[in-house]
């Protein structure tokens, strides 16, 4: 830290000091005011575009404790660090001012801006609202400084209301007296509300009228879920389909109005006990990381072990043993969840595969077909942020999606990039990211780009993060794939460099730029598909190298998928491919008049791909019996709920090809898991297992000609917590140091960090 | 004739070529009043604007279920005359046949090509044939151009196109694609998959004194979904197909299995019409009044608000219906 600038003997010194980071919108001022009065400073705070300058006059001592307190009693949402500490020499007004003040914010331009997330409720603002002598009492828009939505209602920066989706609401004479006293616990925090003043709730339901009073709507909404219905209910980053999560024929009426058969549904439990978790208890067994994440501020979905007979609707989640389990994330769910007594389902009010619905006239359009009821309020949500989801993987709890309460997620990167960078991801699990000097900023999750309203929130959300960092993207990166509409996006931009990452590339870099920089590394990205090099599709692949620097090394024996993209979801095709390529009969096969395999012979839609995900997907089918499926991975997620212990270990030859990488060949395996003798228990801890260990061959013959130091698993296949944890005890055992990402997700959302990361390497 | 096959010496400009001409072409075009003799003839158009187009036919395999080469060679070039608006009424074929075809399956053909003409109305008033030698054309090429008067009426054109309009298709899609690429591929005929290849004009002509006509189009090579980019690229408007857009069951079951979108597949004998949209059930009237009409369905509608082609699905999702790519690579899985 430096030191105070010393002042003339026995006088006091003057100095500025420059702060950074998490500072804006956190209660960072307040807190600075009074920790100057604290000590007896005179001076002042300002909030400049990104950053905070104190200035501060009192004795060097002083002085110095300050500095130090700025840092280490800074308000838990914060992360301040001080940039510049400078001596101020000549004495202006400021500096000879008798006490000390807080100044209104500046425009400057060129610092660190930092976008908060959005958080639930603080324990201050708990106390208010169960406090029946408080004004807000059960009020469900309910923030101060250090909680409430942040990310989803700034329009702009410098982060003040009137650049809020707030600067609707005047403030009444309470708030506002609130939001201009320093040393109260609301000042400036921007979207302080109250009943009087601020945004209030709606309910309405077919052939009703609209309720229009925030407890009576409340009530209304807990009648309606009561009685069996779908509620839809407008949050912090958009709308939730809601409903009863204990009764079956209710679950299966909301399945059967968003066409969602089989997908698992997150359920939100009351908020209950002292560790708020104590309904969550009763339906769930928590490990402590999953517990300790669900009830932290951020309140994500944590994948939890479902209790049996616990009384949960067993179709919540068909076939699988976790629960998405999550606690309310803002004083409207708070209330909610307490008034109705018991766990709700709560599904992202979208159509499948589109971003979270946010405006109220399109959710009750567009969600007018599933829900019975809508509960709006009129905070208007600037953009959306889908519940982020988290599993426990490999001993740390690892995030699935980012979302409200994590987004945007900020990363730091190893090399400067040469010019800010926009990287526009891939086409699964769309997020974007925008990269300058150092820094990366990602997107919450989009959606799946095919959808123009994906396409349209990915537009608003690039243009907007430029808009709030105050950065413009001079080149755009994006995925090799020429079909993905990220991909054909970045082409019709104009005047702006593209550049593109091959998909796996991308992979390796999120995982290397987020643990360490200095190669070597060997990454196994394996997913569902992405385009490689050479024109096929990729997925089962090991690249060696660093970051701007990979070459592939080891992969799968390839097979050519009949039907192409309809393999997705239909794990029926790398079944049948897999037998196919081995010239064998596969006696379940649905293509019974063989007509697909009649076009596969003539290479009619039957792309080669060495992916693993679509091995996943024929064990599924050939094991669970599941030849059709209706949401990515569900047959993989059902083969992993098989198992309890590592199988039996089928080697797979490791062949090295013409290319000179190493392929294992899958074919022994296939024979195991299509042998219907065998339980599905058994085959399908064979098929965990015997991939776990391929992939630990393939690592050990890559060190038997080349240094290998750390390993890195990354891709949506690694979700598999059975997988992971099987080929990370594997690889530990023989000397491998083992690294999954814990900062961002393994699947593609990371893609757009790695795009980044991958182009700054590139350029150093 | 006395060989089975075809020769070079059918090309020669002698007396082998004479006779196929005489025995093959003339014989059965005989309606059509060909006159094999004359280097040009005079043809009678009567009132109007003369329109013309051509095209070249090059379908494997030559024949399928529903028609043939020879067929699609007048119903191809007749249907962009009607679309356009036209009555075809005069066309030219040239026959590019490649050495040892076999002269029965050129009767055929032509005789295909003969029937197909005099169900449409056209006559064909010149031609000419070429042999090529062995392994350098595919069996037969056919080219024909067509000669037309505009019909009264509305000038059916992209440039009427408008913010509200409505799609409308006067039957399933998919078929002649569908149809076509089984039999190519020998995977064993299906009799429930027959090509649409047919005449339009009986479902263009009275549509043309519908005021609120803009615009018709065949959905050929790339399908509906090769239309709705036509016409964003030439309006700058966007195009919105809707869940109702007919697909037979065994078409559709093909193209699942297969992993293709019916949306792209071509048809031979149906008609795209973009009309007002308070004329929309005035038109479907009309064509459902009409045989190849009876199955004619709303398919979707023109919008300003985004230029790009939407299919909105039953489920109540939207997805990007892209430009059509050779061998599109998976972007999912």
């Amino acid at each position: 830290m430096a030191s105070s600038a010393p002042g003339p003997a026995g006088s006091p010194a003057a100095i500025r000091i420059t702060l950074v980071g998490h500072v804006q919108g956190v209660g960072f001022r307040p807190f600075v005011y009074r920790l100057a009065n604290e000590h007896g400073i005179r001076g002042s705070v300002q909030n400049r575009v990104g950053e905070v300058e104190v200035v501060a006059v009192a004795d060097p001592a002083v002085l110095d404790a300050f500095q130090a307190e700025l840092i280490e009693r800074a308000p838990p949402l914060s992360r301040p660090r001080i940039s510049g500490v400078e001596p101020i020499v000549e004495l202006t007004e400021e500096t000879v001012a008798t006490g000390f003040e807080i100044i209104s914010s500046s425009a400057g331009a060129d610092a660190q801006v930092f976008v908060p997330p959005d958080y639930f409720m603080c324990d201050d603002c708990r106390r208010e609202l169960d406090d029946a002598a408080d004004r807000r009492y059960q009020y469900p828009f309910i923030n101060c400084t250090q909680c409430g939505p942040r990310y989803t209602l700034i329009e702009s920066l410098p982060y003040d209301r009137p650049n809020t989706s707030m600067s609707g609401f005047p403030l009444c004479a309470e708030c506002e007296k609130e939001y201009l006293e320093p040393t109260d616990r609301r000042f400036h925090a921007e979207p302080v509300a109250c009943e009087r003043c601020g945004p209030r709730l709606c309910f309405e339901a077919d052939g009703q009228g609209s309720v229009d009073d925030n407890h009576a709507a409340l009530d209304a909404a807990v009648v309606a879920l009561r009685d069996g219905q779908v509620v839809a209910v407008k949050g912090i980053g958009g709308y939730h389909l809601v409903c009863d999560a204990r009764r079956a024929e209710v679950v299966d009426k909301l399945r059967q109005r968003k066409h969602r058969p089989d997908k698992p549904l997150a359920v939100m439990f009351p908020v209950e006990g002292d560790d708020a978790l104590a309904a969550a208890n009763r339906y769930v067994r928590f490990r402590d990381s999953e517990a300790q994440l669900a009830a932290s501020p951020m309140r994500p979905i944590a994948l939890a072990a479902g209790k049996p007979g616990s009384g949960l609707a067993p179709n919540i989640a068909p076939g699988l043993g976790e629960i998405g389990v999550f606690l309310p994330y803002s004083p409207l769910h708070k209330l909610l969840l307490e008034k109705f007594g018991g766990p709700l389902v709560a599904t992202s009010g979208n159509i499948s595969g589109e971003p979270v619905l946010t405006d109220n006239g399109e959710a009750a359009a567009r969600l007018g077909n599933i829900a019975d009821a809508h509960l709006h309020h009129d905070r208007p949500i600037v953009r959306p942020a889908d519940d982020p989801v988290f599993r426990h993987i490999d001993g740390a709890m690892r995030p699935l999606r980012l979302g409200r309460g994590c987004a945007p997620v900020e990363m730091s990167l190893a090399w400067p990039q040469e010019r800010p960078v926009l990287a526009v991801g891939g086409h699964m699990k769309g997020t974007v990211a925008l990269s300058w000097d150092r820094r990366v900023v990602v997107s919450p999750h989009i959606g799946e780009m095919d959808s123009p309203r994906s396409l349209a929130v990915f537009e608003q959300v690039a243009a907007d993060l430029q808009t709030l960092y105050g950065v413009r993207a001079e080149r755009i990166v994006c995925d090799a794939h020429p079909g993905y509409t990220t991909h054909k996006w970045a082409l019709r931009q104009p005047g702006v460099a593209i550049e593109k990452v091959w998909h796996h590339e991308a992979h390796a870099s999120a995982l290397a730029a987020e643990i360490d920089a200095t190669g070597p590394w060997l990454v196994f990205t394996w997913d569902g598909v992405g385009l490689g090099e050479d024109q096929t599709l990729w997925g089962g692949e090991a690249l060696s190298g660093s970051a701007g620097d990979w070459q592939r090394v080891a992969s799968m024996r390839t097979f050519r998928l009949p039907g192409g993209e309809r393999a997705g979801r239909e794990p029926w095709r790398s079944a049948a491919a897999l037998h196919w390529e081995c010239d064998l009969r596969w006696p379940d096969c649905p293509d019974t008049d063989g007509l697909a395999h009649a076009a596969w012979r003539r290479q009619m839609n039957a792309p080669e791909t060495s992916a693993v995900g679509r091995l996943f997907d024929a064990a599924a089918a050939l094991i669970c019996e599941v030849p059709v499926t209706s949401f990515e991975a569900q047959g993989p997620m059902m083969l992993e709920n098989l198992c309890r212990d590592a199988g039996d270990v089928i080697e797979l030859p490791l062949l090295v090809g013409g290319d000179g990488v190493l392929r294992s060949d899958w074919q022994p395996l296939l024979e195991v898991i299509a042998d219907k003798k065998r339980s599905k228990r058994d085959r399908a801890e064979a098929f965990h297992t015997s991939i776990a260990m391929a992939l630990l061959r393939q690592a050990e013959t890559v060190r038997e000609r080349q240094v290998v130091e750390r390993v890195g698993l990354c891709g949506g296949v690694f979700q598999n917590r059975v997988l992971a944890e099987q080929a990370t005890a594997l690889l530990r055992s023989e000397g491998f140091e083992v690294w999954l990402p814990t900062e961002l997700p393994c699947n593609d959302a990371a893609l757009s960090f790695g795009q980044a990361a991958e182009i700054a390497a590139r350029g150093n | 004739m006395e060989d089975k096959r075809i020769s070079l010496a059918h090309g020669n400009g002698g007396r082998f070529m004479r006779e196929l001409i005489e025995d093959v072409f003339a014989r059965q075009l005989a309606a059509s009043e060909l006159d094999v003799q004359a280097d040009a003839v005079v043809i009678e158009l009567g009132d109007g604007e003369v329109m013309i187009t051509t095209d070249g036919f090059t379908v494997q395999p030559l024949e399928f279920p529903g028609g043939d080469i020879g067929s699609l060679a007048v119903h191809g070039t007749t249907n962009d005359l009607a679309v356009s608006g036209a009555r075809p009424m005069y066309l030219t074929l040239n026959a590019f046949i490649e050495e040892g075809f076999e002269t029965e399956r050129l009767e055929r053909i032509v005789g295909s090509l003969a029937e197909a003409a005099l169900e449409s109305g056209v006559r064909i008033s010149a031609g000419d044939t070429k042999v090529v030698r062995r392994g350098e054309g595919g069996g037969i090429y056919l080219a024909t151009t067509g000669v037309g008067v505009r019909l009264p009426g509305v000038k059916p054109s992209m440039s009427l196109i408008e913010d509200g309009d409505v799609m409308i298709v006067s039957g399933p899609v998919g078929d002649h694609g569908t149809a076509v690429m089984l039999a190519r591929e020998e995977f064993g005929l299906r009799g429930d998959l027959i090509s649409d290849a047919g005449p339009v004009m009986q479902l263009t002509e009275p549509l043309l004194a519908l005021d609120g006509l803009r615009f018709m189009r065949d959905p050929t090579r790339g399908g509906i979904a090769s239309i709705g980019h036509e016409i964003v690229k030439a309006t700058g408007l966007g195009v919105r197909f809707e869940a109702t857009i007919p697909v037979r069951e065994p078409v559709q079951s093909v193209c699942e299995m297969l992993g293709y979108d019916p949306y792209y597949l071509a048809c031979e004998g149906r008609v795209v019409a973009v009309v007002a949209a308070d004329q929309v059930d005035a038109a479907l009237d009309i064509w459902r009044d009409i045989p190849s009409g009876r199955e004619a369905a709303r398919i979707g509608r023109i919008t300003a608000a985004e230029e790009r082609v939407i299919l909105e699905t039953p489920l109540g999702g939207e997805r990007f219906l892209e430009e059509l790519e050779d061998d599109p690579l998976p972007r999912i899985c």
